[in-house]
């Protein structure tokens, strides 16, 4: 092979470093919060004069965190469902369905990818504002669920295609009906597809900052929005521990994803 | 008159301007094994589906024991199938992929157990019950294909090309295996596919599918010795065709002329309505005797040789005529007038006009 990498000789060291100072690149800032939001010191220095474990416990003391952090879940839980649900039914449509305009109705799935996210948060919530829906959960739910539906639907249109339509013929002519068909088979047969679909969606309402901003009230707050919120009025240690365990929630999500694709690639 | 036990009463399929599937009839008896052949886009898979249900015909009717399938669905006909692609459910085992269909049905657990390993005998894969179907070969998995379709006793069993994603071993092998299963079983078997010895050797009767039309239902002795129109001809068995002139056709015989001067006599004429007077004679190459000599006693039809091949209990033989078109012989090893055959060798053909056709 032309580039073999074990003909490379001294450029094999390069290539090395080259991907280490990417690495630390992407996962030294994480590794910072991480040891800041264990330092003693008020102001973020760094390196920290001590250690403490002082703003988890304020952390876990402070109501509003804990409304936020919960609001968040149910958000992201009530999301993950939905688009769960219906990027399911949409995929169906756009991976079994013979029609006109298919292309473009998947391209216009993805749109919300794409376009920026300050314009629709905009465009929801001066439509909101008229609905009466700005600050509420349904708010929340509907805007998290348009940025997460793409996630779902190019997850599960992908385990659709990879899916053969004759094994869910084939328990048709075994007596299953149509709907049964597809619960007992062709489901399961995608649950990888559907686990991704289910987490991507859900990490998507987690992380979710812009369209929150604009949805937030002062008595509903997503943890995002309060870190933010948080940050714009004090520096405090706090923050880097909130970040600490979203990230450590997105590390035990990904871990997820990883081991059920893995589980269930393997007979 | 009885009623037949399956009647394919003249289908017909368009999708959209395309016609699929023209005029298709054929009545199939219980216990039969049936072969759709012909090449892709012939309408024996059309035609398959549209058993299966998975297709409405446009036209035309399919009854069996005299009631109408066409108006029950899929998961009502009680129909089982084997497709081309591997369709075991990917996230049950061996076992449950056969308990599916019963389980389906509500059977009790006591019935679904027992029933599972009685298949799994018969297609030869006992303690197989808890595998999951990726761990298994491509010929396991549709031997557990089979069973699945098989163990709610269907009246019919369809099969799509079960075995084309086999390598020929292992097809061999199978198609020994569902011979063996179809006498067991006494189930109806439809089965579809574009190989000709598959065909042969599996089978009762022929379909011989093309452009969408049935060409010929028989035997395979009976699609060989007597073919149709020349596409069966030319599928079935190896053939040698020559353009011919028709000079005299009378009561299903015509008489031709090869090549300008080479005329024979009394042959069994088929008419498929092409140009009047020119033709196609169809020689079956082991029906045709070879020459070293300018024979005496009767008129052999000049040729040079091109190519000899030992094949083992026979040789094939490649000759020119005069004109410039070929034709293949295949002698059996031994025969007088092989030795030392060679490349640009004359040579002398024959045969029996009676065993020769005409298609105009």
């Amino acid at each position: 092979m032309l580039l073999d990498f074990d003909r490379l000789g001294w450029w094999r060291w390069a290539l090395g470093g080259f991907t280490a100072a990417v690495a630390a690149f992407l996962l030294l800032p994480i590794v910072f919060i991480a040891a800041l939001s264990f330092g003693s010191s008020q102001w973020l220095i760094f390196p920290p004069p001590s250690w403490t474990t002082r703003w988890y416990s304020e952390l876990f003391a402070d109501q509003r965190w804990l409304d936020a952090a919960l609001n968040s879940l149910k958000i992201g839980l009530v999301v993950t469902v939905l688009s769960v649900v219906i990027g399911l039914a949409a995929s169906f449509a756009l991976v079994r369905g013979r029609f006109r305009g298919r292309e473009t109705l998947k391209a216009l799935f993805l749109t919300p990818m794409i376009l920026p996210v300050v314009v629709l948060a905009v465009a929801l919530y001066a439509f909101f504002l008229r609905l009466g829906i700005n600050g509420t959960m349904t708010g929340f739910v509907i805007a998290h669920l348009l940025v997460a539906l793409p996630f779902s639907i190019l997850a599960l249109t992908t385990a659709l295609e990879g899916f053969d339509k004759s094994i869910e013929d084939a328990a048709i002519l075994c007596g299953a009906s149509p709907f049964e068909a597809k619960m007992r088979v062709t489901l399961p047969g995608i649950s990888a597809g559907l686990f991704s679909a289910a987490i991507f969606s859900f990490l998507t309402s987690w992380d979710e900052v812009v369209l929150a901003i604009f949805m937030a009230s002062p008595t509903l707050q997503t943890l995002p929005v309060r870190i933010w919120s948080t940050l714009r009025q004090d520096l405090t240690p706090v923050v880097a521990s909130v970040s600490t365990l979203l990230v450590l929630v997105t590390i035990v999500l990904m871990l997820l994803v990883a081991l059920i694709r893995k589980g269930l690639s393997k007979p | 008159m009885t009623v037949p036990f399956l009647k394919i009463d003249g289908i017909r399929k368009e999708y959209g301007p395309v016609v699929a599937v023209e005029d298709v009839n054929l009545t199939i008896e219980r216990g039969e094994l049936v072969t759709f052949l012909g090449p892709s886009g012939s309408g024996k898979s059309t035609t398959l589906y549209i058993l299966a249900g998975f297709e409405k015909p446009t036209l035309g009717d399919i009854r069996l024991n005299g009631q109408t399938l066409l108006s029950t669905p899929s998961h009502q006909r009680n129909i089982g199938m084997v497709f081309q692609r591997y369709t075991l459910f990917p996230h049950l085992s061996v076992g449950d992929n056969i308990a599916f269909p019963l389980k389906v049905r509500r059977k009790s657990k006591a019935d679904v157990t027992e029933r599972v390993r009685e298949m799994l005998k018969l297609v030869r894969l006992e303690g197989y019950e808890d595998r999951k179907p990726a761990m298994m070969s491509g010929g396991q998995q549709q031997r557990v294909a089979l069973a699945r379709a098989l163990a709610y006793d269907p009246p019919i069993l369809l099969m799509d090309e079960p075995l084309s994603a086999l390598d020929k071993k292992l097809r061999d092998e199978l198609q020994h295996e569902i011979r063996r299963i179809h006498h067991e079983t006494d189930v109806t078997i439809l089965y579809v596919t574009h190989d000709q010895e598959e065909a042969l050797r599996l089978s009762d009767r022929i379909a011989v599918f093309s452009k969408g039309r049935i060409d010929q239902v028989g035997t395979g002795p009976e699609l060989y010795a007597d073919p149709a129109t020349r596409f069966v001809a030319e599928f079935v068995g190896d053939s040698d065709f020559l353009s011919c002139r028709v000079t005299h056709s009378q009561g299903g015989r015509a008489n031709v002329v090869l090549g300008g001067d080479f005329a024979v006599e009394g042959v069994p004429l088929h008419d498929e309505r092409g140009t009047p007077g020119e033709g196609a004679l169809l020689l079956r190459p082991e029906r045709i005797d070879l020459s070293r000599s300018e024979p005496t006693g009767w008129r052999g039809l000049p040729v040079r040789v091109d190519d000899v091949t030992f094949l083992g209990s026979n040789v094939h033989v490649i000759a020119q005529t005069g004109w410039g078109e070929t034709v293949s012989v295949r002698l059996p090893f031994g025969h007088e007038h092989i030795s030392g055959l060679s490349r640009g060798d004359e040579a002398w053909l024959r045969f029996d006009p009676n065993e020769a056709h005409v298609f105009v």
